[in-house]
Formats: C-alpha cells, sequence, structure tokens
C-alpha cells in the first residue's frame, strides 16, 4: 500500500522474505549505543540557501512538459476519475 | 442537546502573496490563467529536478509568525510529507514537521477572547484536479504555491467563535501582507476539527471538516456537526474519527476517510534543502516593518469610534489604514462605514481612496456647519468620480452648490427678504401671536430662498432676533 | 587524454570511439548510442579548431554518459523500464559543464536501475561484463561507464556514487574512480537515488585527468542548493606525510596482500603509516541500508505513470495506474530498496530505524573526524573481494549489500575517495585500493594518487 505496487503473490513472497532478511541485518544497530547523539540528516555544512523572489523563464515550457505525460487534453495531464 | 460541549480546533492554510512559487522561480499568482501555464520543471517533478527556496517566502513566513505574537524559530527545517495524488507531482510535499519556522502564538479576537497557535509552518501547495465523466485532469500551476498552515489549540468553543476565528486570521493575514485573501481562489481555506463532551469529561472522538473556503461555510458546518455528533450521542453510538468533506449545496458534511484508512505520511527531513538559521536581528527587523493589524487599530480608535461601526470597517484594511491618517475619525468612520460600504462598486473604491487632506478638509468643513451632512456626502461620493476625484473638497462644495451660508450678513440679507416677502405676513403674525411652531415654516423659506445654501442653525437665531 | 588538435581531429575521435563501442557490443555497455549528433558537434569542434577558436578544455574528448543523467541529447532511462525512456527537455548542470568545453558524449551506458546494485545485475537491460572476465559482473551501479574506460572506447564516464557506485566498478575494472565530497558537483538533472549521499563523479585512466574534469564540473549550481561554493581550484594541495589504514576491516587473500604492498610502497616513499581504530564503522552498512531506502522510496515517489514514463496500459482506476505502472516498471530490487525505506520511515518503526540510522551517522562522521586528526588521508580496500561471478550474488541481496561494507561510511560522512588500480589477482582480475580524505580535500586527494601513487 506505501509502496504502491500490485504484486502477484510469487513476487510479494519473494520480496516479503528478502525484507524480513534485510531488516534483520539492519536490526544490529540495536547494539550501538547513540544515548544523547544529535542526528545527522545532511553532511553539508551550509545553511540559508536561497534565492530573490523574481520570475524566470524555465528551460521547458508547458508545451515540453505536456509532451511527456502518456496522456494530455486541453493542457492538462489527463489521469483516470479520481474518486 | 445543550448537554454537550463542543471542542474546536482550526487549521488554517494560508497562501503567501510572493511573485514566485516556492521552490521555483514561476509566477505565483495563477488566476485567470490558462491551465499548467505557471510549471516548471521543478513543479513537473521531472527526475533529477531540485527544489530552489524562494526567500521571499521565508520572510513573510517571519512576518506572519509576528503578526500571529508567536515564537520565530531561529532553526527550522523542511520535512517530505508522503502520499500519492494526482495534484503531488512528487508524491510527496515539503513541509515542515520536526522543526517549523512559527512555534507557539496567539490570535486575540474583538470579544477580548484569545485563541492559541500551536505552531504555524512552511509548506507547498499542490495543484489542482477537474472532474469529468470517467476522468479527470490535472493542472498543476498551483503546486508548489508556498503556504503556511496555522494550526491552534482547542480553544474554540462555538460555531460563532470558529467563524470569528477564521475572519480574525484573515484579517491578521491581510494587513500583514503575506496573502491576497482572496477566499473565493482559495487564498486562504480552512480545517477544522470537532469534538464534542459532557462537561467535565475528557474531550470526544473528532471528526475533521476539510477545505472550507469561506467564514460562512465554516459556522456553518460546525452547527452541522454539532447536530450531526450529538444526536449520535444521544443515541449512545460513538463519533468516528474521520475526514469529512463539506457541502454548502446540501449545508452536510459527508464521510471521507476513516482513521482506519488514515494515510501513514512517513515524514522524513529534506535532505535537498539547507537548514535556515536565521539571526535574532533579522526576525527583529521584521518586527519593525510590521503593517498595523486589527488589534492595533482598536486601540487606536478605541473610544472614538463605536466598536460595531469599527468592526465593520475592520473587513477593509485600505479604510482603517486612510482613518488612521485623518483627523476627524468619528465623521470620517461614518463617511466610510454607511456612505461607502453602501455604494456598489466600494470594492473598486477601495483601491482608489480620497486623500487624508481631501477628507480632513471635508470634516473640517462639516464640522463648521458650511457644509450639511447631506452635502457633505454628496461631496465625499464626488471623490470617486473619475472626473472630480483629486479636486479639494472646497472646490467640489462649489460645483455642485452645495456650501451652506454662514455669513451672518447675507444670511440676515435674506431672512429680510423673506419677512418682507407677503407670502409670510400670515405666518409672522402667528408668531407674534406665541406659535412657535411656524418659525419652522419661516426657516424652510430662508432655506428655499438661499436655494439650500443657508445653514439652518445659523439662520434660527436670526429670525428669532428679527421678530422679536 | 587525447584532446582533438589540427592533427587529430574530433571527427576522428568520436568515430574511433564508435567503432570501438560497437565491436564490444558483446559486454552489454551501452544502451544507446549517441552517433548522429556526436558526429555532428565533432564536426563543430573541428570547424571551431580549423577557424583558431577556442574549441574547449575538452575538445573532441568522447565520454560515455552513466544513463541516469539528464541531456537534451538521446533518452534517459536510468536502466530502467518505467522511465520508457525519457526524452528530456533539460540537461543536467554537470554535463552542460563538460559539454561547453568540447566533450562529446558517444552514448549512454548501462547502471543498476536507479543506480540500486553493486554489479549491474540489476538493468532492465541487462548485465554489463566484466572487462577481464566476461564470466564475471562489472560491478555497479556504474558498471557500463567503468567497462567503457576499462576497454578504451572512451577518455572518460560519468557516474554517480551513493554508496560505492564508482569506486566499486572502478575498482573491478582496473581504472580510476572518484567520489568527491558531498556538495562537489551538482546534483540538477541526475536521476536522484539517495539525495543526502548523492556524488557525480567520474571514471578515466589516470588521476590527471580526473583533476582536469573536476576543474571543469565542479562548483556552486543555484539549481542544486547543496552545492558548496567554489573551492576546489582554490583549495590548497597538502604536503601529505600520514596515512592511516583501518584495523577493523577483515581484509583477506589477494586484497591483503595488495593493501600491504600499497604499505610498503609509501613507506618506502617516506610516508609514515598511522593504524586507526574505527570500531564504529562496522555499522555503517546497517545505516547505510535504512538511510538510503528512505531516501530512495521518497526519491522514486514521482515515479507514478501519471506525467511522464510508462503507463500501463491495461490500468483502468488511478489506482491501477500507480500500482501496474509501478510494478512493471521497477526492478526487483527497486521494489526491495522501496520496501524497507517505507519500513524505516513507517510511524512506529521511525525512531527505532531512521533516527537511530541517522544519529549512528553522527558517530561515523566524527569516528572519521578523529581519523583525519591522525593522518592526512586513509587507505583502504574497495570491496572485500574481486569482482564475483554473474548470478552469484543475485539470489541473496543482503549478500549483495556486504560487498558494500568498505565503500558505503565514505557516503554516509560525504568525504572525497579515489578508487585506483593496483594490481590483479592471479587469475587476471582487477584490484584496486581506495584513498580517502577529510571534505574538500579533493584536489589534495588527486594530486597525492597522481605524484606520489604512481
Amino acid at each position: 500500500m506505501l509502496s504502491n505496487f500490485s504484486l502477484e503473490d510469487a513476487e510479494a513472497e519473494a520480496l516479503g522474505q528478502d525484507l524480513s532478511q534485510i531488516i534483520e541485518y539492519i536490526s544490529q544497530l540495536d547494539e550501538l549505543d547513540t544515548e544523547g547523539i544529535e542526528p545527522t540528516y545532511q553532511v553539508f555544512e551550509m545553511e540559508n540557501v536561497w534565492r530573490d523572489d523574481e520570475i524566470k523563464a524555465q528551460e521547458a515550457d508547458r508545451e515540453a512538459l505536456l509532451a511527456l505525460a502518456p496522456e494530455a487534453e486541453d493542457n492538462q495531464i489527463k489521469v483516470p476519475k479520481v474518486l | 442537546m445543550k448537554d454537550y460541549e463542543i471542542t474546536i480546533g482550526i487549521e488554517c492554510h494560508v497562501q503567501l502573496a510572493t511573485k514566485t512559487k516556492l521552490f521555483s522561480e514561476v509566477d505565483n499568482d495563477a488566476r485567470e490563467k490558462e491551465p499548467n501555464s505557471c510549471v516548471s520543471p521543478v513543479d513537473y517533478a521531472l527526475p533529477g529536478m531540485l527544489p530552489r527556496l524562494n526567500k521571499e517566502a521565508v520572510r513573510m513566513a517571519v512576518i506572519a509568525g509576528h503578526a500571529l505574537n508567536a515564537k520565530i524559530n531561529l532553526l527550522s527545517r523542511f520535512d517530505r510529507k508522503h502520499y500519492y495524488y494526482p495534484d503531488l507531482p512528487k508524491g510527496y510535499q515539503i513541509s515542515q514537521l520536526y522543526q517549523p519556522i512559527i512555534g507557539a502564538g496567539y490570535v486575540a479576537l474583538p470579544d477580548g477572547t484569545k485563541v492559541r497557535i500551536e505552531h504555524a509552518h512552511m509548506e507547498e501547495d499542490a495543484g489542482k484536479l477537474s472532474h469529468f465523466a470517467g476522468y479527470s485532469l490535472v493542472d498543476l500551476n498551483r503546486a508548489g504555491t508556498p503556504l503556511i498552515e496555522i494550526v491552534s489549540e482547542p480553544d474554540i468553543h462555538s460555531a460563532a467563535h470558529a467563524r470569528d476565528y477564521c475572519k480574525e486570521l484573515w484579517r491578521i493575514m491581510t494587513y500583514a501582507g503575506v496573502c491576497f485573501g482572496d477566499l473565493y481562489n482559495g487564498n486562504m481555506r480552512f480545517d477544522v476539527n470537532i469534538s464534542l463532551a459532557k462537561p467535565g469529561e475528557p474531550l470526544g472522538t473528532r471528526a475533521e471538516i476539510k477545505n472550507l473556503n469561506s467564514f460562512r461555510s465554516v459556522e456553518r458546518a460546525v452547527e452541522y456537526e454539532y447536530k450531526r455528533q450529538s444526536k449520535l450521542l444521544d443515541k449512545g453510538e460513538k463519533v468516528v474519527q474521520e475526514t469529512r468533506g463539506w457541502s454548502d449545496d446540501t449545508g452536510e458534511t459527508t464521510s471521507q476517510r476513516s482513521k482506519e484508512e488514515a494515510q501513514d505520511y512517513r515524514y522524513m527531513p529534506e535532505p535537498d534543502i539547507p537548514p535556515i538559521h536565521l539571526t535574532e536581528e533579522f526576525v527583529e527587523e521584521m518586527k519593525v516593518e510590521m503593517p498595523k493589524l486589527p488589534e492595533d487599530y482598536r486601540e487606536q480608535f478605541k473610544g472614538q469610534i463605536a466598536d460595531d461601526t469599527l468592526e465593520i470597517l475592520l473587513d477593509y484594511q485600505p479604510l482603517v489604514e486612510k482613518l488612521g491618517e485623518t483627523k476627524d475619525v468619528k465623521r470620517v468612520s461614518n463617511w466610510f462605514a454607511s456612505v461607502l460600504l453602501a455604494e456598489e462598486k466600494s470594492a473598486e473604491y477601495l483601491n482608489d481612496l480620497p486623500s487624508a487632506k481631501q477628507l480632513n478638509d471635508l470634516a473640517e468643513m462639516t464640522e463648521k456647519a458650511e457644509l450639511s451632512s447631506t452635502g457633505a456626502k454628496e461631496v465625499f461620493l464626488k471623490f470617486f468620480d473619475p472626473q472630480m476625484k483629486n479636486r479639494d473638497a472646497r472646490e467640489i462644495a462649489k460645483e455642485l452648490n452645495v456650501l451652506q451660508e454662514n455669513d451672518t450678513g447675507a444670511l440676515e440679507a435674506i431672512v429680510d427678504q423673506v419677512l418682507n416677502d407677503p407670502a409670510c405676513a400670515q405666518a409672522i403674525a402667528d408668531y407674534k401671536a406665541g406659535s412657535e411652531k411656524v418659525l419652522g415654516f419661516l426657516v424652510g423659506q430662508v432655506m428655499k430662498a438661499s436655494k439650500g445654501k443657508a445653514n439652518p442653525a445659523a439662520v434660527q437665531p436670526i429670525l428669532k432676533e428679527k421678530l422679536k | 587524454m587525447q584532446i582533438a588538435s589540427k592533427e587529430v581531429s574530433a571527427t576522428s575521435l568520436v568515430k574511433a570511439a564508435l567503432e570501438k563501442a560497437k565491436r564490444c557490443e558483446n559486454y552489454n555497455i551501452f544502451i544507446s548510442l549517441n552517433e548522429e549528433a556526436a558526429l555532428k558537434k565533432a564536426q563543430e569542434i573541428d570547424e571551431k579548431i580549423k577557424k583558431g577558436e577556442n574549441p574547449g578544455k575538452l575538445a573532441g574528448v568522447p565520454y560515455a554518459l552513466k544513463d541516469n543523467f539528464l541531456s537534451k541529447d538521446g533518452n534517459t532511462t536510468a536502466a530502467s523500464k518505467i522511465l520508457e525512456p525519457l526524452k528530456s527537455p533539460i540537461t543536467a548542470t554537470s554535463v552542460k559543464k563538460l559539454e561547453d568545453e568540447g566533450a562529446i558524449m558517444i552514448g549512454r551506458v548501462n547502471m543498476d536501475a536507479f543506480a540500486h546494485g553493486s554489479s549491474t545485475e540489476n538493468s532492465y537491460f541487462g548485465p554489463t561484463k566484466n572487462s577481464k572476465d566476461e564470466a564475471r559482473v562489472a560491478g555497479g551501479s556504474s558498471g557500463g561507464s567503468a567497462v567503457a574506460v576499462a576497454l578504451d572506447i572512451v577518455e572518460f564516464a560519468t557516474g554517480t556514487d551513493t554508496g560505492g557506485s564508482i569506486r566499486q566498478p572502478a575498482s573491478f575494472n582496473g581504472v580510476y574512480g572518484f567520489k568527491p565530497t558531498y556538495g562537489a558537483i551538482s546534483r540538477y538533472g541526475v536521476v536522484a537515488m539517495a539525495s543526502s549521499t548523492d556524488c557525480v563523479g567520474f571514471f578515466a585512466k589516470s588521476a590527471e585527468d580526473i583533476d582536469l574534469l573536476m576543474s571543469i564540473a565542479a562548483g556552486q549550481d543555484p539549481y542544486d542548493l547543496t552545492t558548496l561554493p567554489n573551492y576546489y581550484e582554490t583549495s590548497e594541495v597538502k604536503d601529505v606525510k600520514k596515512v592511516g589504514i583501518i584495523k577493523d576491516f577483515d581484509v583477506k587473500g589477494e586484497i591483503k596482500e595488495a593493501l600491504e604492498k600499497e604499505v610498503e610502497d609509501l613507506k618506502a616513499k617516506g610516508i609514515e603509516i598511522v593504524e586507526l581504530e574505527m570500531p564504529t564503522l562496522k555499522y555503517a552498512l546497517a545505516v547505510y541500508y535504512i538511510v538510503v531506502p528512505a531516501e530512495i522510496s521518497s526519491n522514486l515517489s514521482r515515479y507514478d505513470g501519471i506525467r511522464y514514463g510508462y503507463r500501463n496500459k491495461d490500468a483502468k482506476s488511478l489506482d491501477e495506474v500507480y500500482g501496474k505502472s509501478r510494478s512493471d516498471g521497477f526492478m526487483p530490487e527497486n521494489k526491495r530498496r522501496i520496501m524497507i525505506g517505507n519500513f524505516v520511515l513507517s510511524s512506529g518503526f521511525y525512531d527505532a530505524y531512521y533516527l537511530k540510522a541517522q544519529k549512528a551517522r553522527t558517530l561515523i562522521i566524527k569516528e572519521y573526524e578523529k581519523a583525519f586528526s591522525k593522518c592526512d588521508f586513509i587507505l583502504s580496500p574497495v570491496t572485500p573481494n574481486p569482482a564475483f561471478k554473474l548470478g552469484e550474488k543475485t539470489s541473496d541481496p543482503v549478500s549483495m549489500y556486504l560487498e558494500d561494507v568498505m565503500s558505503v561510511p565514505i557516503n554516509l560522512a560525504g568525504l572525497p575517495s579515489l578508487a585506483f588500480p593496483v594490481s590483479e589477482t592471479k587469475d587476471g582480475l582487477s584490484l584496486g585500493l581506495q584513498l580517502i580524505g577529510p571534505r574538500r580535500s579533493d584536489k589534495s586527494l588527486l594530486d597525492f594518487a597522481e605524484r606520489r601513487l604512481k
């Protein structure tokens, strides 16, 4: 559900098995004492990297982007009805 | 039915009025624009695209935080919130869960109560879907518009209170200049959490009504939920924790998603955007630059303008701002409230108000009785006439011929003229015989003779004197 | 490297490269060739040379592009089905910089789909074979890039390294592979795998060539907020006195011999060898297989069959568009990693796995900081073993992951590392080692490799 795959039973079972092995492996981290340690989400020492609020022409326009869509109509992306 | 107390918490999405989107340099104002015409490869979520943070959005968030009397968190970060929906191109929304930019604050309402703000965070808006028979179409113009989401504490306890809170938030955000406040176009949207409980008992299960876009629908949805939930509880049934949608047409809420189906958003710190680390100086600077808020105007006009008049005017920031520049706020506020706002084109007029000098002159002339209140209103309306709007109050009054005659010499001449008129002989005789009420008739005759320019208040003593 | 000139035309260089690429078809290196555009560009460069204009520092140099870079030239697949190849309207910053200096992309090379893998066996287009032994893996994920350089088809190739994807195939094929400091080269226009560890880097035949490529490709990019301000060219080359070796790794067999020989060589050149205790590194693989799948599951959410790429033709409902397109479009290893990522991020497991791993990451970074207070660079194997046989590990994902144990800690800390060839096994397989430096020491690292390791 979270991954959004529709898997055949056999594939789901095989993946499930792999997954349990992998989870077992990564669970060894339990041994490591991380009490009082701050997490590192980015190995990048900079802060406040931002840009000015100015409109700029983009490298690809609407036509170039919508040309990539499997289905489009009226300059919009077409999808099966969203319930 | 009155056995239950209602507890309400509100999450409000505010679209920030930046020129460009939160993470790309395309036009943020997609009103009247063709679908997908304001979309960059970043908004379209092509592979390999990375967010490019708009500094102005951060600045506006800080201003919004000040407007909410909130603590600004000097260090904040973005996080990814994951779910699949065709209007969410990346499959996640860039938001702030763990370290939002705005901390605890409060909103003071006109009735003197306060609603506490739990926190507020920055995030990007999603695109828009339109539905047709068998398919839907995706327009990404709105995808990536900067938002702040303001999360209140459950401090609200009635439908009217909920409406007032939303309205006050709308005023605050538009006054602060961070939002255009166009509710029709979704500039502000409200998610309302409602739960019922008997007094003294713990809070009941809540239902969340999503995506309300007017104060009236907030009020009606809360009223409806009160009835729905209290009926359930009366019957001994349970309220289901769920998301519900509101229909303005049916006036009802309907179930959309229950907690069992609730999404696991798998929040994750956003690795593509370095942290925001503001300085105390920057945060303080924003405070200094802060425009006046409704609460400031309430303080400023306290005792000078009736509360209900002021609350009407507070819906129109340009009016109170202008009012603040004028000397005679009592008169000017009345013209605004009862003349200007009664006009069909008042919305247009708000963008082009008369100058403070025009209004001050007009107020002064009225004060000195050079104009009748009717004459003043006529002049006031001409301030909005494209032909006359830039002219002085006195000039317009002259042109309209509504200046009142206060000059005693001139008035005496007119009074004499009236008293010598044979048509008035009977009235004069009656007055002298003790009939006070014919005085009104005589004043009227003077007014007529002066073509309406005589000030009745000045005419009366002259008449009395001459008739002695 | 051979640059086009009045004597050697760009056209002849490109033609030779294309011909060789075709002769090496049995290795399954290229996903697509860029023949027409490459020849046209070669002509343009030859024109410039004829007119005496500056044709650029890489004039006419043929190169191979890993197929996870977007470029207006050709279609991008990331070796997956789900991009159905993407005709990109934009070009990656790094590609633009190379092409502005006259480099000519002759084709897009194979990889593990979305760079998930260590063998290039997870490609929708089949595995690439090792340049020394066709029964063995090329390594991965940048297998095609390594083999294209090893077989002398091109002068250099681009790669991406999230956990060893440049260094491991480089060392499996006897070429130089460089993973720069995190943030050195823009990631804009590169199909993302794990944003906090992804690095663009290069394969070439010498450290000197890589230095030239770095001087061109590195630098701050407003389109990637995690790029470092320009430091590469201006950084000082340090006088290297001490090199550390890690005691905690279990190094065996011919790799051990190669390492010991290199240590002796360094000592002979007057370098002091420092033994380092780095006990936390053994947890790096577990940290990596939590943090990286989490970011993968997030970054791969956009491949949904809606706006571009593959959409299952039979999908009737929206859920089917998502489910069927993603199931068909991703390789099993993609699915494994997406599922692990969703697991470690799901409510209830976030703290125990994801948060815990990010804390452990801090400890790993600190351990490197401590190590670099004792030495200038660290010398280490890239992998525990030389290239393994095709199919040997495909049914056992954990054993495949264990091949990354010596390369992933470097990515978690964002450090630069150069894999360089040292010798061959008695069976003729390539053996390589890596030299790791502190953040932003890229230029010194390449300089040291060029001057001292030869």
